[in-house]
């Protein structure tokens, strides 16, 4: 494991089935930091972060956080191990209220502290008796990041949280995320490219399964980014 | 004192109904409700909060009959140590079993319940045909002793009892579906990725809800065996697989009334359209039919809403 990275993936290789998606990605994260994945669909960006996750089980390679190897394990205990996925489908458990969705994320974390929830999103306060199935797009966003919050998580995997966002939620978004970086490391999958470049830290560009590139600092910028799409 | 009468209201009130109902119905058809609708409560949970259809319940309800059934006609006396011996054969089953089987997709989960009553009906017919007694059944009304206070050997004392075991059903069912659970237990069925990114395991969730609806079926099973004095593999057998599904889906799937809703509705259709027609379950299939295409509630889905605007909007007048 590189030192002082909380997020190692080394020579991460993905396939379904008899098609193979990632070809030997390496990425690093650091506490606090915030590094992004950039590339057109189908790329594999999605994949990198479900492999993370556990919900895909990669052929080889190496995933790492604080040392401790996450290939084999179970996703229900890589979340207990502090690393959140929030996934791009933007589904919340509709038959809940948006309360009963957080106190699930509560209990599994035994975080019942939601102010820092409220705090990012205060339009939740006024929801919490709303079936979350009733919410809008943005809503639901909000509850899905604010649930995944709690328990204060080593790393957060957001796969593509700006889609199909009104621009003032993409705007306030932003701000959160500026925020969130503070108490965790977040990877995001995002093709909004002004805002990852304006938060991010590190962006890897990804192209047909291979990480192609790694901008860091002055180089994470939205027309150098854009090159390798 | 108000939160405790708000949580309860509800149960208070579906249980007077069918108190001030036995006034009107027989004795047996009364018994046969509650019992059937504990029977119903089981699968209705397990469909209707943990996403699992299960044409399996039969076995299950044999499970805790003949349990009861074997304590009373080899070893004891007593009814209600038969009805707790029948509660732990049924706990201890569904543990094992469920094992297994909730590992399983929804449609194989059915299917391979359907598989289970099917071998639970030849064992108890042919295979365990000595302790069994095969289709003659084990006939042991007269091993039931009497016993204090409510003498379950007396049909009257054994409705009493079985109308208090299911008002305890159906609190436990209220408070597992306010508590975070009954919420995980319906994430699971919604979503089970996303249940697995909050760090719940699906298994556990589902195993533990099968456990607790089946138990509620074995203690079905037990209730049936002491209040008939008799089993026999007839209650396992494939034909009856339906049943309990049946009743969900009249009642109201996921509900919290509709298994007592759907019990008396198909316990009185049986016994009303049987005397009017001779295949009362043609009748219900075309009702099933009706149910399904106007919106899959049940009775007591659709009802539900339309009185809680009555009664609010009462109230607020």
């Amino acid at each position: 494991m590189n030192s002082g990275e909380i997020l190692t993936v080394k020579n991460l290789n993905v396939s379904y089935g008899e098609a193979k998606v990632l070809f030997d990605i390496n990425l690093g994260v650091k506490p606090g930091q915030v590094v992004a994945c950039v590339g057109r669909n189908g790329a594999g960006k999605s994949t990198l972060l479900k492999s993370i996750a556990g919900f895909i089980k990669p052929l080889s390679g190496s995933v790492t956080c604080d040392g401790v190897g996450l290939i084999g394990l179970m996703s229900y205990d890589i979340a207990k191990m502090g690393i959140k996925y929030i996934p791009q489908d933007k589904k919340v458990f509709s038959d809940l209220t948006v309360r009963e969705n957080l106190e699930l994320g509560s209990y599994a974390t035994k975080d019942y502290n939601w102010d820092q929830v409220t705090d990012y999103f205060p339009k939740l306060t006024q929801l919490m008796d709303r079936k979350a199935g009733n919410l809008s797009g943005g809503e639901r966003q909000m509850l899905m990041i604010g649930r995944a919050i709690l328990g204060s998580p080593k790393v957060l995997l957001i796969d593509e949280p700006t889609e199909g966002l009104a621009p003032s939620i993409v705007s306030h978004l932003r701000v959160v995320f500026g925020e969130l970086k503070k108490k965790s490391s977040l990877v995001i999958v995002e093709q909004n490219l002004p805002l990852i470049c304006a938060i991010s830290d590190k962006v890897y560009a990804i192209k047909e399964g291979r990480v192609v590139t790694k901008l860091e600092g002055d180089l994470v910028k939205a027309n150098v980014c854009e090159q390798y799409l | 004192m108000k939160n405790f009468f708000r949580w309860w209201w509800g149960i208070l009130l579906a249980f007077s109904l069918l108190a001030v109902l036995r006034v009107f119905l027989p004795l047996p058809f009364s018994n046969e409700i509650i019992i059937f609708s504990i029977y119903t409560m089981g699968c209705s949970f397990l469909l209707g909060r943990v996403g699992f259809i299960s044409f399996g319940q039969p076995a299950y309800l044999a499970t805790g009959a003949y349990a009861t059934a074997f304590y009373l006609f080899y070893f004891g006396t007593n009814p209600y140590v038969g009805i707790l011996i029948g509660i732990l054969a049924g706990l201890i089953m569904s543990i094992i079993i469920g094992s297994f089987f909730v590992r399983l997709r929804s449609d194989y989960f059915a299917l391979v319940n359907l598989a289970l009553a099917v071998i639970f009906f030849y064992l108890l017919q042919k295979v365990l045909v000595g302790i069994t007694k095969g289709d003659n059944g084990l006939w042991f009304l007269t091993n039931i002793a009497s016993t204090p206070i409510l003498d379950l050997s007396r049909p009257n004392h054994f409705y009493v009892f079985a109308f208090l075991v299911a008002m305890a059903i159906w609190a436990f069912y209220k408070y597992l579906n306010d508590t975070l659970f009954g919420a995980c237990c319906l994430a699971s069925k919604i979503n089970e990725d996303k249940v697995n990114f909050l760090g719940y395991s699906n298994f556990k969730i589902r195993l533990t809800g099968f456990i607790i609806a089946n138990t509620t079926t074995a203690l079905a099973g037990s209730l049936y065996a002491v209040y008939l004095g008799f089993v026999s593999p007839e209650m396992t057998s494939s034909h009856r697989a339906a049943d309990p599904v049946v009743v969900t889906i009249l009642g109201g799937v996921g509900t919290l009334y509709g298994p007592i809703v759907g019990a008396i509705a198909y316990t009185g259709m049986k016994d009303l359209i049987s005397k009017l027609i001779g295949n009362w379950e043609l009748f219900i299939g075309f009702l099933l039919v009706f149910i399904m295409l106007a919106g899959e509630k049940g009775i007591w889905g659709t009802s539900e809403p339309l009185l809680r605007k009555l009664i609010f909007r009462d109230r607020k007048k």
